[in-house]
């Protein structure tokens, strides 16, 4: 049997759950006690409202899907201070960063910069070309002109295997 | 001491500053650095996707960091640091992975354990060359310059895989930043995050963030803003007028890498530490009381 949100009428879900669980490492939200350390000094709490051990809460009951089709996912600033502070080890940032893996997997709403860095990655390794600097006095720079040494570039068989890897 | 270096993405192909001064200021400790060929992004925005894809890339790097035979290798960027260190902390304690990876390194003829040691311009600076060794090299003392530091998020959290300062009441930079002669105030928001990672989604949030920290480091009276991470630096020093405007404030802070801060306090030319280059330095200001 399984929990049903009233507002929503979502269901639980055994299974989502449980991928969540087996890829976390050395993370166990399921010791959460809601103690709220980690909501208490969440950099997202203010501007984006973002509850981490709501999300804690959330998983461990199995509303997964409905994380992973919530824009909330996306709030998290990566500042570790959950990680670091929960007594538990549930490692919040560790298990948004899951739910995040199942959303793209599911297609759900992803942010679009990740992408482009990704497909920036198989292009030349690095998550970005090589940009225009300008100085104060509005004068264009680049490595070369600043008598930096050139950039480095992964080679063709590391895009080979990080396809691969990628595609599961 | 001959160190590796990898620079990661941000820095080069955007913050230069950081890569220049960085390159000026070790030789001058006698610190050597060798670069490396073939290295991809550490995997920071491929966490978000795919989190197996992102250890790939943190571990692949580490491997080839490894096959130059160094000992030491250095790594500028927080965001990076933090990717590496946690990959070899997984690998370390993880075999099943560790098999998996290396399965994948295979493929390129790479290979994992490699025993570098792990630095990032903190704990270089502030454990291994030490601050007596700095402030005997100080030519330009900056006395009476007071300065706000931000040593950022990833490079003092999680403090269970090991970080370079303390998680709560990180005093390093503060210490390598009076090593130059300057005071180093004590601040409230010292902990709080640049916002950098929220680019991808929620600029005005990123912009909020960065915006009120440095508004309240103005109000305490700070001459200048000194950090060590390159996403940390674009968000108040590059983004520092956005961020004005988003929280509403007139900002004029000089936000400097604490490498263009030591280059400057040992005498090297501003131009060499790209200090051109940093949108909020004002040079007038910054050395109003150090000539
Ligand atoms: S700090 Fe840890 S135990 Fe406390 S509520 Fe957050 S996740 Fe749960
Ligand atoms: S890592 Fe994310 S969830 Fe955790 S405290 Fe920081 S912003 Fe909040």
């Amino acid at each position: 049997m399984s929990l049903t949100d009233l507002m929503t009428m979502a269901k639980t879900d055994k299974e989502l759950r449980k991928r969540i669980f087996t890829k976390l490492w050395r993370a166990h939200p399921d010791e959460c006690f809601q103690c709220m350390r980690c909501t208490s000094g969440c950099t997202s709490l203010k501007l984006l409202e973002l509850k981490p051990h709501e999300i804690v809460l959330l998983v461990n009951s199995g509303f997964i899907q409905e994380l992973v089709s919530s824009d909330i996912i996306w709030t998290c600033a990566s500042c570790l201070k959950c990680r670091e502070r929960c007594p538990q080890n549930a490692s919040p940032y560790n298990t948004i960063l899951e739910l995040r893996n199942l959303a793209v997997e599911r297609e759900a709403k992803i942010p679009e910069a990740y992408m482009k860095a990704i497909a920036q990655i198989l292009e030349t390794g690095l998550t970005q070309p090589e940009q225009t600097a300008t100085t104060r006095d509005m004068q264009p720079q680049n490595r070369e002109k600043l008598g930096l040494p050139k950039l480095p570039y992964a080679n063709d068989k590391f895009k080979t295997v990080f396809m691969k890897i990628l595609g599961g | 001491m001959k160190a590796a270096v990898y620079w990661g993405c941000k820095i080069p192909t955007e913050q230069y500053a950081y890569e220049m001064s960085t390159r000026q200021v070790l030789p001058r400790f006698n610190i050597e650095l060798v670069d490396l060929e073939n290295v991809s992004c550490c995997g920071t925005p491929v966490r978000s996707v795919n989190t197996s894809a992102a250890l790939y890339l943190s571990v692949r790097n580490l491997a080839i960091a490894g096959q130059t035979g160094l000992d030491n290798l250095l790594i500028p960027c927080n965001e990076c640091h933090f990717m590496l260190s946690e990959a070899r902390n997984r690998l370390d304690n993880d075999s099943e992975m560790q098999t998996k990876i290396q399965e994948l390194l295979n493929e390129e003829g790479l290979e994992y354990p490699s025993n570098i040691k792990i630095w990032h311009t903190i704990d270089l600076l502030h454990d291994f060359v030490n601050i007596d060794t700095i402030r005997g090299k100080v030519r330009k003392p900056l006395e009476g310059l007071k300065f706000a530091v931000h040593p950022g998020c990833q490079i003092i959290r999680p403090s269970e895989i090991g970080r370079v300062d303390h998680p709560e009441n990180p005093r390093k930079l503060d210490r390598l930043v009076e090593a130059l002669g300057a005071q180093s105030i004590d601040y409230s928001e010292k902990l709080d995050c640049c916002g950098a990672a929220l680019l991808y989604s929620h600029l005005d949030a990123a912009l909020s963030l960065a915006g009120t920290k440095l508004r309240s480091v103005q109000t305490y009276g700070a001459d200048g803003f000194v950090n060590t991470c390159p996403y940390c630096h674009t968000m108040y020093d590059a983004r520092q007028k956005e961020a004005a405007a988003t929280v509403g404030s007139k900002l004029t802070l000089s936000v400097v890498y604490y490498t263009q801060l030591l280059g400057h306090a040992i005498g090297i030319d501003h131009d060499k530490l790209g200090l051109h280059l940093n949108q909020s330095f004002d040079p007038e200001r910054f050395t109003r009381r150090s000539t």
